[in-house]
């Protein structure tokens, strides 16, 4: 006997026709069937029976359907039944752009990781997301929801689809590099990965943790003050430490698994940690003699050394480090307990171990008291305790082991790979391995490259350098993620090119009449000219005519005014400011008299210069272009600190239009660069022909970022303008600096008088 | 006159507590000797205010103390006229009360006031030792007793705030910079009225902030700033809460800055 035929609403009615035909659903529907209407009602079923269709009609085949059978009643004890039919809609739209097999995945990893998803906010987000997977890259979902156990956390859904937003972004149209990212295979997948639902990252804290390190150790005479680095992304599931590596310290971007709280306690203790080495000494100790084991209690041993002195100055550390030391015999007979528990006795003298290595290391530890300051007692100790681990046949795992507690660095930075013995063994091959991949990185990171040489002068413009030496790194808004990418976008300084100044001062000669309205402008910004003030309550003189009057209604009984006196105040001027060029490709483009945009600009910005040379204000002149986020280029054409002259007019007339034009980045680097002037009013103009743009990323979204790099530099108080060459008036000048702070300019020739205007508006202010 | 003519309140009655670090007693002496004008250099609280009222009571001489602002003008320095029903007369300001009765005249952060002010000065401290007085017609020579000192930190102000160079040129210089470690935690002893090794805490603490000059902080906490903490702490205050409230919470702003002087005092505190 079948319940199909009781079966009435049109829906169900229909589905249940459907299944009525093919064998291998036949069984499964019915069963499922009875069991939702068992724990729904029959009213209900007509919702599911409306999402299963949707599978259907989207030509879903038995797999699928199967799958949502399964998922429906594994889940009806937890949802309701629209949340099942959304299921079957959702599914059903994943299957018409990607497939079956997909749908199929799909359904099963959310009968799997429904738990996670508190309500159907959540839910309707893991189904947006995959459907967006599904459209933008349908060979993703399926190896995504494969290993949606790991990507999704609870509590972090919205990390979820940053999940997928990014790798859509990140892999673009290269279809091996979607799957690789969606397959978790790819680095910058792991990357996000180890975020998502960790507490705050290395570069949340990187500020803090460089101040908390010149704080503590900042005195210490051969110390300086310690670069800190993020380590690139390793291998999954291998516990990170910190490395150091000469005088830098390289962190983990994140410490996964570890809560907010627990987090920033954790980079603290490992940065005060690698903050103790460097300052009570490095030693560099000789690998050549060397086995792994001893060189694994070597490293135990100077890092309860370096924590012994650091602790004797700063007393605080104790409770600091000491949570981190929780290794009792319970842990299990591994060598690597062992070790913990030797770690954890060298640490607190107070405990207490059953095993004999840990009491002999507290012993030899404790005689070795009075040459504390000598790293080489590290040395003798840890070869002493290898020994013994050595004679009890103890197994130590060279290839996994990993320095405990967490807090520690790995300990490569001990040692000196420089002088090898030719017969070491794999193990100790595997550590030489480690360290080389450590310095490889560090020659790719041309942190240590000089910077080039300048050219010697000439009045023939030369090529530009190919490339500059990186000089900042700066954040992102991501429009489409709704996030600020930290460190995407990398300044390159551009040595400038030395041009001919004959030309543009021979421009600057004709401009004469445009130059004596400057000079009107200039006169009427009454520059510190003082301003004499009468009848005051205090000054330094009197204000005869106030005393007269004063002394005749003292005279006549009437009240007096005794503000008598005269003062003056100076009208000083406080300003910096920086003069930002844009010299993209847009601004090779030629007007009318033939003169190219960038001469215009030329002009403008040296009208401009010579004026504030006059004033005595504080100036920079830089020009920026680029070529995608990791080539942002900004050539100094004067410098704050440089005085105006020959050699930077030189440099103005060396620059050339090229590339394109990323302003938020720009705006930021300037920011920094103006930042550090001490000045009452700081301003960045901005000089450019048009929209920012770039070859990696939408316009728009360059303007979206642009505007909140105003934002921020606002938020430092350094106002920013911009005046934008915008014949059309339809530019996003207003946009990007606001209505009151764009100066839109509609033909190229007005710039000179446009740019000096405004800057003497602003500076009245 | 306004003012008695030995300048009596401006006598320091007892010996103020003077910790001498190096030898500026010495050579302070030596310039009052011949009265030569004394500039005091060094960071906000390190004790130049408390030095130069111990050698007033020293050298039994009464202290007059300016402190500069920017507004400050050669009258404020020298005098003006007043309005009285009378008509007008002549008030002295604190500098021409120390040239005409004799004393310490001690300006404070002279920096801080405009340059065109701080010239007034410059008659006073070459072998002239006059201080014209154009609006009384009145050439004030200097009292036998007469000595001008200044203080200033170079430290924070920008090179826009430096003194003119022939200003710098008249007066002989005493550094001063914050005492050493044992030095420090003795002086927050006896100011602060705590334990050794509350003030050797306190000193550390101190150490650590000053390691952060010109990495987040623009000075790192003075002597004075200890005593306050230390005092706050004498007083039954928590030392947490002592050093938050005395030392972290006027020094920044910068809530990262915070938390990070805070790891670090957490890491002095045993």
């Amino acid at each position: 006997m079948s319940v199909l035929p009781a079966i009435e609403a049109p829906a169900g009615a229909r589905l249940a026709r459907l299944m009525r035909g093919r064998q291998t659903l036949r069984g499964p529907f019915e069963t499922t069937w009875r069991r939702l209407e068992g724990r729904f009602g029959a009213g209900a079923m007509e919702a599911w029976a409306e999402g299963a269709l949707a599978l259907v009609e989207a030509n879903a085949g038995a797999g699928c359907l199967l799958a949502f059978w399964q998922a429906s009643t594994g889940l009806c004890g937890r949802l309701d039944v629209e949340s099942l039919a959304e299921a079957g809609r959702q599914a059903a739209a994943i299957c018409r752009e990607a497939g079956a097999k997909p749908a199929a995945a799909a359904l099963d990893a959310f009968a799997r990781i429904d738990t996670r998803l508190a309500d159907a906010g959540e839910r309707a987000v893991w189904w947006r997301s995959l459907v967006k997977l599904a459209m933008a890259a349908p060979e993703g979902v399926e190896p995504l929801a494969l290993r949606a156990t790991d990507v999704l956390v609870a509590g972090h859904v919205a990390a979820f689809e940053a999940f997928v937003d990014a790798g859509l972004k990140a892999a673009g149209r290269d279809r091996a590099r979607r799957l690789a990212f969606f397959a978790l295979d790819d680095a910058l997948a792991r990357a996000m990965l180890e975020r998502i639902g960790a507490g705050p990252g290395f570069d949340a804290l990187e500020g803090e943790l460089k101040m908390v390190l010149a704080a503590l150790w900042g005195a210490a005479p051969p110390f300086q003050p310690p670069l800190l680095q993020p380590l690139p992304p390793g291998a999954r599931d291998a516990p990170r430490r910190v490395n150091i590596a000469g005088p830098v310290i390289r962190m983990p971007a994140v410490f996964p698994g570890v809560d907010e709280a627990g987090a920033r306690r954790l980079y603290l203790a490992a940065a005060i940690h690698a903050g103790a080495h460097l300052a009570f000494g490095n030693p560099r100790f000789p690998i050549a003699r060397f086995k792994p084991v001893q060189m694994a209690l070597a490293t135990l041993v100077e890092d309860a050394r370096i924590e012994y002195l650091a602790m004797g100055r700063y007393p605080g550390l104790r409770r600091l480090w000491a949570p981190y030391h929780v290794a009792t015999p319970e842990d299990g007979p591994t060598t690597a307990a062992l070790l913990a528990r030797v770690a954890r006795g060298l640490f607190d003298p107070s405990y207490r171990d059953p095993d004999e290595l840990v009491g002999k290391a507290q012993r030899l530890f404790r005689e070795a008291q009075e040459r504390i300051g000598d790293p080489a007692i590290s040395l003798d100790i840890g070869t002493r305790l290898a020994n013994d681990v050595g004679q009890r046949r103890l197994r130590f795992d060279a290839r996994g082991h990993v320095v405990e507690p967490a807090y520690r660095d790995d300990g490569l930075g001990l040692w000196d790979f420089s002088d090898i013995d030719p017969e070491m063994t794999d193990e100790v091959e595997l550590a030489v391995d480690a360290a080389r991949i450590e310095r490889r990185e560090a020659e790719d990171g041309k942190a240590d490259e000089p910077p080039a040489s300048e050219p010697t002068r000439r009045a023939r413009p030369s090529p530009p350098a190919s490339e500059g030496r990186v000089i900042a790194t700066y954040p992102e808004w991501d429009a489409a993620a709704g996030i600020e990418r930290a460190d995407w976008t990398s300044v390159r300084a551009i040595v400038p090119v030395w041009g001919d100044p004959r030309a543009l001062q021979r421009a600057l000669d004709r401009a004469a009449p445009l130059r004596a309205r400057i000079a009107r402008l200039v006169r009427a910004a009454k520059v510190g000219r003082a301003l004499r003030l009468k009848r005051q309550a205090e000054g330094h003189d009197l204000d005869l005519d106030a005393a007269i009057e004063t002394a005749i209604a003292r005279k006549a009984g009437e009240v007096t005014d005794m503000r008598v006196f005269r003062s003056t105040v100076l009208n000083q001027r406080d300003l910096a400011v920086l003069v930002l060029v844009d010299v993209s490709q847009s601004t090779r483009e030629r007007l009318a008299d033939g003169a190219t945009v960038l001469d215009i600009e030329k002009l403008a910005v040296a009208m401009l210069a010579g004026k504030l040379d006059q004033l005595g204000d504080d100036f920079a002149l830089l020009a920026f272009a680029s070529a995608g986020r990791g080539d942002v280029r900004v050539t100094t054409v004067k410098d704050f600190a440089e005085p105006y002259g020959g050699e930077a007019l030189s440099r103005l007339a060396g620059l050339e239009s090229g590339l394109s034009t990323r302003l938020g980045a720009a705006l930021r680097h300037a920011g920094a660069a103006i930042a550090r002037v001490r000045s009452f009013r700081k301003l960045v103009l901005v000089l450019s022909d048009g929209e920012p743009s770039d070859i990696d990323v939408a316009s728009g979204d360059l303007v979206v970022d642009a505007r909140r790099a105003v934002m921020a530099l606002r938020a430092a108080g350094i106002d920013t303008f911009g005046v934008m060459l915008d014949p059309a008036g339809v530019g996003s000048g207003a946009r990007i600096f606001g209505k009151a702070n764009a100066m839109p300019v509609r033909r190229a020739e007005d710039l000179p008088m446009r740019l000096s205007e405004l800057y003497f508006r602003l500076a009245r202010r | 006159m306004l003012v008695d003519t030995d300048l009596s309140a401006y006598r320091i009655a007892a010996e103020p507590y003077y910790r001498p670090v190096g030898d500026e007693v010495a050579v302070f002496e030596a310039a009052w000797l011949h009265r030569l004008p004394v500039m005091l250099k060094g960071p906000t609280g390190c004790g130049k205010t408390r030095f130069v009222e111990y050698m007033a009571w020293r050298l039994h001489q009464p202290l007059i103390t300016v402190a500069a602002h920017e507004d400050m003008t050669a009258a404020d320095l020298a005098g003006r006229f007043l309005l009285t029903p009378e008509g007008t007369v002549w008030h002295d300001g604190p500098l021409t009360q120390a040239v005409r009765h004799g004393g310490i005249c001690y300006l404070d952060e002279i920096v801080e006031a405009r340059q065109d002010t701080t010239v007034v000065i410059h008659p006073l401290t070459d072998a002239r030792r006059i201080l014209p007085l154009e609006k009384r017609g009145e050439l004030v020579s200097a009292h036998p007793d007469f000595q001008l000192v200044i203080s200033y930190n170079p430290g924070y102000q920008s090179a826009v705030k430096d003194l003119k160079e022939s200003t710098k040129q008249r007066f002989v210089a005493i550094d001063f910079d914050y005492p050493v470690p044992e030095l420090e935690a003795e002086i927050v002893m006896r100011e602060a009225c705590v334990g050794p090794d509350l003030a050797r805490t306190l000193v550390s603490i101190a150490a650590c902030s000053r390691n952060l000059r010109g990495q987040g902080l623009d000075e790192g906490a003075s002597t004075r700033m200890l005593i306050h903490a230390g005092r706050l702490a004498a007083g039954g205050v928590s030392l947490e809460a002592a050093v938050h409230a005395g030392i972290v919470l006027p020094i920044t702003d910068d809530a990262e800055v915070r938390e990070a002087l805070g790891a670090a005092i957490a890491a002095c505190l045993a």
